[in-house]
C-alpha cells in the first residue's frame, strides 16, 4: 500500500517539492540581502536588546521601509492562502478522483478492505504534508529571522507563518477536502467546498479568538512615550511597552498597556495548531468511518 | 485455511431475497438464486435490469437494502478481507488507472492481494503481446479489458465476476476475450458470473442462466434443464393460454397463428396438442427473449416499472 500511495501521489509530491524549492530560492536571496541590510542600516546588537536602545530608530525605519513595504506585506498576505490551497489540492482529489474515473470499483474490490486502503493512504499523505509544512515553516522562519528580532512573532502575517500553525492549516484544509471529496464526489467542487470554510474558520480564529487564547499582560507605558510619544504595530519603535517583540493589544485607562509578550508565542501556537489539527482529525476520522460503515 | 469449496457442496454464490433500493426505486428486489461452484453463469438482462446492482452487492461494493449474499458459504462479502479475497471483479468499462503502466497495475495488484499470482499475470500479458511498460491509456480497449481480466484472475479468487466485460469491444476482441475466460475456467477451479445485454454472446460459453429484468429474477437455473423445460408452440390464434400445456411465458399473436413460449416438457406438449399445433425445442435466445418480453408486456406482472428507473440505474450510483 505504501507503493500504491506513492505511485498515485508522486506527481503531487514532486509539485510540492518544486514549490518548496522555489520558496527556498526566494528565501535565500531575500534573506541574504536582509541580513546584509541589517548591518548596513546600522541595526546593531545593542538596538536589539530587549530594552529598546536609543539612536536606532533611523536604522530600523530604513530597514522596515525596505523589507516591510506594502508590496512585501501584500505578497505575504496572499501567501496566507497557500497552506489552504496545498491542503485542498491534495485532499480534494484523494477520494473524488476515484469516484470520477470509476476506479473506486477497482480499488475497493481488491483484498484490502476499503477502510484500510483509505487509512493507509491518509496516514502516508498526512505524513508527507507534515514534512512539507515543517520544511516550509523552517525556510520562512530562517528568512524572517532578522526582521522577527524587530517585529516579534506575534503579529498577524508573522505568527501565521511560523511555529506549528502553518502545518496545522495545511492538515485542516486537507481533512476538509478529503471529506468533501467523499460527499461531493467531484474533485474541483470538493476543493472549493473545503477551501471556503477553511478560510472562514482561519480568519475568524485569527481575528476574533486568537487574542483571547491566553491572558494578556499589563504594564505601565514606557517612560519615553510620555515625552516623545509612541505607537504600536509592526516595526514601530519605540513600542508602548518599551520592548521590541511585544504585541501591544491596546491602551487601558491611565497609562497602562495591554500586550502579549514573546514568551506567549508557543502557548498560542500550541492552542491554535491544536484546534486545526483537531479539525483535521475529526474530518479524516469521519471520512474513514463513512467509507467503512456505508459498506458494512 | 481449508478450501471453502471442499466437498463441492457449498454453492459459489447464494443470494437470499436480496434487494437494493435507490431512494424510492428498487434497483433489484427479492433476488434469490444460487450458482454452483464450477459453473459459468450468464447474467442476462436489458440495461437497467439490475445486473450491476447485483454484482456490486456480491463483491461488497454496495450494501444490500434487504436480504443477504453469501460466497462459498461465507456471509456478506462486504465484511472484510476474508470474503473480498473470494471474488475477483472486472467492473463495467474495466476501470484502470490510466496513467499507470501495466507493470504498475500488477504492482498494485500484488500490494493489495496476498494471493496475487504475478507469474500468471505476466504470462497472460506476454501471451497477449501487451507490453508491461506501456501506460494503460496507450492500450486499445481490448487490451485494457484483458489487463482488467488479468487483474481479476491473478487475484486467485475462486469466484470471478465480470460486468459487461465485452460490451465496449469489437467482435474479434470479444471472441478473444471470451476464449480467454473459458481457457481460465478450464485451467483452474473457477466459478464465473458474467453479465451481458447481448444474449447470443453468452450462449456458447455458459452452462447456467440467470435472466434479470426490471430488478427481478425472471428465470434462473442450469441452461440445459431450462432449455429442455421449455417449448415453442405455434397454435391457431383462437386458442387461449389456459388450454395450453404447462405455463405460457410469452405469446406473440400473428394474423392466424400465435407463437407461444411455454414452460413445459416435451412429453407434456405431446400429450396435450390439438389440430394445427406445431411444437419445437426452444433456442437459448428465444428462451431469454421470451422471458425478457414477458416482463415488458402489460398485465403479466404486478410491478410496473416507474418512469425514470432506467436512467437512474444507468448512472451507476456510488454507494452511499
Amino acid at each position: 500500500m505504501i507503493w500504491v500511495t506513492w505511485r498515485q501521489h508522486r506527481g503531487q509530491a514532486i509539485a510540492c517539492l518544486a514549490l518548496l524549492a522555489a520558496l527556498t530560492v526566494y528565501a535565500v536571496i531575500e534573506g541574504t540581502s536582509m541580513r546584509s541590510a541589517f548591518s548596513s542600516d546600522g541595526v546593531t546588537a545593542s538596538c536589539l536588546a530587549r530594552t529598546q536602545g536609543t539612536g536606532c530608530e533611523t536604522g530600523i525605519v530604513a530597514f522596515m521601509n525596505e523589507f516591510g513595504s506594502e508590496v512585501n506585506i501584500a505578497f505575504w498576505s496572499a501567501c496566507l492562502t497557500v497552506p489552504g490551497l496545498i491542503g485542498v489540492l491534495v485532499g480534494g482529489s484523494l477520494i473524488a478522483r476515484e469516484l470520477e474515473y470509476g476506479t473506486w470499483r477497482l480499488a475497493w474490490s481488491q483484498t484490502i478492505p476499503r477502510a484500510r486502503w483509505l487509512a493507509v493512504k491518509l496516514a502516508l499523505v498526512t505524513g508527507g504534508l507534515i514534512v512539507l509544512g515543517a520544511a516550509m515553516t523552517a525556510v520562512i522562519t530562517w528568512y524572517r529571522a532578522p526582521m522577527d528580532q524587530l517585529t516579534g512573532r506575534l503579529e498577524h502575517n508573522i505568527f501565521d507563518f511560523e511555529g506549528l500553525v502553518p502545518t496545522a492549516y495545511i492538515l485542516c484544509a486537507f481533512g476538509f477536502a478529503v471529506l468533501a471529496g467523499l460527499l461531493i464526489r467531484r474533485s474541483i467542487p470538493a476543493m472549493i467546498a473545503a477551501f471556503i470554510p477553511w478560510l472562514a474558520i482561519r480568519l475568524v480564529i485569527e481575528f476574533v479568538f486568537r487574542a483571547h487564547f491566553v491572558t494578556p499582560l499589563t504594564t505601565a507605558m514606557a517612560a519615553a512615550c510620555h515625552t516623545t510619544g509612541c505607537g504600536y504595530g509592526i516595526g514601530v519603535v519605540p513600542q508602548s511597552t518599551g520592548q521590541i517583540g511585544d504585541l501591544v493589544l491596546g491602551l487601558k485607562r491611565g497609562d497602562l498597556v495591554s500586550y502579549l509578550a514573546p514568551g506567549q508565542f508557543w502557548p498560542l501556537q500550541f492552542i491554535e495548531a491544536g484546534i486545526f489539527v483537531g479539525l483535521a482529525a475529526i474530518t479524516l476520522g469521519a471520512t474513514i468511518w463513512l467509507l467503512h460503515s456505508r459498506a458494512a | 485455511m481449508a478450501d471453502p469449496r471442499a466437498g463441492g457442496t457449498l454453492p459459489a454464490l447464494r443470494t437470499e431475497r436480496l434487494g437494493r433500493r435507490y431512494g424510492k426505486v428498487w434497483g433489484l428486489r427479492d433476488c434469490t438464486l444460487e450458482v454452483p461452484a464450477g459453473a459459468v453463469a450468464a447474467l442476462v438482462g436489458p440495461n437497467g435490469a439490475g445486473k450491476t446492482t447485483l454484482m456490486e452487492m456480491i463483491i461488497g461494493l454496495l450494501e444490500p437494502s434487504e436480504g443477504s449474499v453469501s460466497v462459498f458459504g461465507q456471509a456478506s462479502p462486504v465484511a472484510g478481507p476474508a470474503t473480498l479475497a473470494q471474488v475477483g471483479y472486472v467492473a463495467q468499462d474495466h476501470p484502470l488507472y490510466r496513467d499507470f503502466t501495466v507493470a504498475d497495475m500488477f504492482h498494485l495488484g500484488r500490494a493489495m492481494n496476498p494471493r496475487w499470482d504475478q507469474k500468471l499475470a505476466q504470462a497472460r500479458t506476454d501471451g497477449l503481446g501487451i507490453p508491461l511498460k506501456r501506460k494503460l491509456k496507450g492500450l486499445s480497449g481490448g487490451q485494457q479489458a484483458q489487463v482488467s481480466l488479468t487483474m481479476a484472475l491473478a487475484k486467485r479468487a475462486p469466484l470471478v465476476v465480470l460486468d459487461e466485460p465485452v460490451s465496449s469491444l469489437d467482435p474479434v476482441a470479444r471472441l478473444e476475450f471470451m476464449g480467454d475466460v473459458m481457457a481460465s475456467v478450464a485451467d483452474g477451479d473457477l466459478t464465473v458470473l458474467i453479465s451481458s445485454h447481448v444474449v447470443a454472446e453468452l450462449e456458447r460459453y455458459s452452462d447456467w442462466l440467470i435472466v434479470l429484468a426490471g430488478g427481478r429474477v425472471q428465470l434462473a437455473g442450469p441452461s440445459d434443464e431450462l432449455l429442455a423445460g421449455h417449448r415453442l408452440l405455434t397454435i391457431p390464434r383462437a386458442i387461449p393460454d389456459a388450454e395450453l400445456p404447462g405455463t405460457a411465458v410469452h405469446r406473440t399473436d400473428g394474423d392466424r397463428d400465435s407463437t407461444v413460449l411455454v414452460r413445459a416438457g416435451a412429453d407434456d406438449v405431446a400429450e396435450r396438442s390439438g389440430p394445427g399445433w406445431r411444437a419445437g425445442p426452444v433456442s437459448f435466445e428465444q428462451l431469454v427473449m421470451g422471458y425478457l418480453r414477458r416482463r415488458s408486456a402489460p398485465m403479466t406482472h404486478g410491478d410496473p416499472a416507474p418512469a425514470g428507473r432506467r436512467s437512474r440505474l444507468n448512472t451507476k450510483a456510488v454507494p452511499r
